[in-house]
């Protein structure tokens, strides 16, 4: 392999960090829909488990609510920089920003995790396991596999 | 094309390499992605029900009713048990666990009509292990990881020989050594490499179930995760073998991987359909370990010990066919 070739796991990374920031940005739109709309959705046709759902969602505060806007668009913009810092193998935009995503998406995770009702699915679960599949294993590889490939 | 070749040293430089490269090159961070994100799903599904029934008891201040949970679990697990060992209803289970435990009707009474009166209709044996004698929620988990991992086992081992072919890296590497060496070590670096993961998705279904779920013994726990983690890691050794083969056949990744695909689920898919116009087909299963992987989770530990010798034959004929192959192609 010569020098400075990309490896095909960051081509990998950056293409998976691109679908990832897509999914959010269209969560994030779908998001802002939902939480318009919330107050004029009828609860009483819904089964038990539903309208728990709902009835948590709609007594989530404001400030709730724009710490989980700000995260997702926080977490979006470093996972569209860091698939473009690993694409041309950049040192910061690459490896620094794509760990400060790992880090942040890990943080992320706990607190919704402690933050949420089990309604909304917080708590532990494996479902919060999932979730820290990509960040954990961005952390890793960046630091390790990949290190040595950001050289510029 | 000698066995006189082969060198110990160079095999496992080789595979420890192997190991290291196959997530640079991407097919092993494919593979770790979608292996841990699909088998966590499959755990959380399967899971999720279990839970839900305990945080109700703990909101409704109820004692944690462990028969209650454990009678969920069974009458969920039960459809998907009986559908991955081809019992197909609840007067086939009777009938088999009948025959197995020697029950015999009255001369005027058919058997069906005879055990389905019982108070406790019989179910097969191996049911009543999968279900009762061991944890449930690992044997449902289990049965479902067998049964997919194959198709996932594609994604790591497709490109062990056919990407150095297709750029024309093989030459330089056989300065050093031989191609045994090379086609040998690359099997066991991957082989190695889906064991690891194999070995962490266990570990932390487990380690949840433990000590999160907590109604199975500890000791139990882990002795089913092991023969399950056993299992998984043998199963997946002669589809490894076969993509090796397909590997060495073709001169590209991309058609290696469909190939193999193909291969993987075309052998299970015909044999189904086949078996509907013409019972035999059914038999087709055999080519591959289709047929008898689901054995390894036997109750008999004899019996799960001749499928662990059938699936290394397997894996040792599809290796011995992509040896043969590798060695007298031109590269």
């Amino acid at each position: 392999m010569t020098e400075g070739k990309r490896p095909g796991g960051l081509t990998a990374l950056a293409v998976l960090n691109f679908v990832f920031a897509s999914w959010s940005l269209i969560g994030m739109a779908g998001m802002v829909v939902f939480f318009t709309l919330i107050g004029k959705i009828p609860t009483e046709n819904m089964d038990e488990k539903a309208r728990m759902q709902m009835e948590a969602l709609q007594d989530m505060g404001l400030s709730t609510l724009i710490l989980i806007f700000t995260l997702t668009v926080v977490s979006c913009i470093l996972l569209f920089l860091s698939g473009i810092g690993y694409l041309k193998q950049k040192k910061f935009l690459g490896r620094t920003l794509g760990s400060v995503y790992g880090i942040l998406a890990i943080i992320s995770s706990i607190v919704s995790g402690l933050m949420f009702d089990p309604e909304l699915g917080g708590g532990f679960n494996i479902g919060t396991i999932i979730g820290l599949i990509y960040p954990v294993l961005t952390l890793i590889l960046l630091n390790t596999t990949f290190k040595e490939d950001f050289t510029n | 094309m000698s066995l006189k070749t082969v060198s110990a040293r160079h095999i496992r430089l080789i595979a420890s390499y192997w190991i290291r490269y196959v997530v640079r090159s991407g097919a092993g961070l494919v593979f770790l992605l979608i292996a841990l994100v699909f088998s966590l799903t499959v755990a959380h599904i399967i899971i999720m029900p279990v839970e839900q029934i305990m945080a109700q008891q703990t909101k409704s201040d109820q004692e944690s009713n462990r028969e209650k949970i454990v009678t969920t679990i069974v009458e969920l697990s039960r459809p998907v048990i009986r559908w991955t060992l081809g019992i197909k209803s609840d007067e086939d289970d009777a009938l088999f666990g009948a025959m197995k435990q020697g029950i015999s009707s009255p001369p005027e009474v058919p058997m069906l009509e005879h055990v389905m009166a019982q108070a406790q209709p019989p179910t097969h044996p191996w049911t009543t292990f999968l279900l009762d004698e061991r944890p449930a929620l690992l044997s449902i988990i289990f049965l479902i990881l067998i049964f997919s991992m194959p198709f996932l086992i594609a994604f790591l081992a497709f490109n062990q020989i056919a990407g150095d072919v297709q750029n024309l890296g093989l030459r330089y590497v056989l300065l050093r050594t031989e191609r045994a060496n090379i086609f040998i070590g690359r099997f066991l670096g991957t082989a190695l490499f889906s064991t690891l993961v194999i070995a962490v998705i266990i570990a932390t279904i487990t380690f949840y179930l433990g000590v999160k779920i907590k109604i199975y013994p500890a000791g139990l726990l882990a002795v089913w995760a092991l023969h399950g983690f056993l299992a998984l890691a043998i199963s997946t050794l002669p589809y490894i073998a076969l993509c090796s083969w397909i590997s060495t056949l073709v001169d590209s990744p991309f058609l290696s991987l469909v190939i193999a695909k193909m291969v993987i689920g075309g052998v299970l898919l015909l044999a189904f359909l086949g078996s509907l116009a013409w019972r035999p087909v059914i038999y087709l299963n055999f080519a591959l370990p289709w047929g008898i992987q689901n054995h390894l989770l036997h109750p008999q530990l004899t019996h799960s010990l001749g499928t662990t010798l059938a699936c290394l034959a397997y894996m040792l004929v599809f290796l011995f066919l992509g040896y043969y192959r590798f060695e007298t192609r031109d590269l």
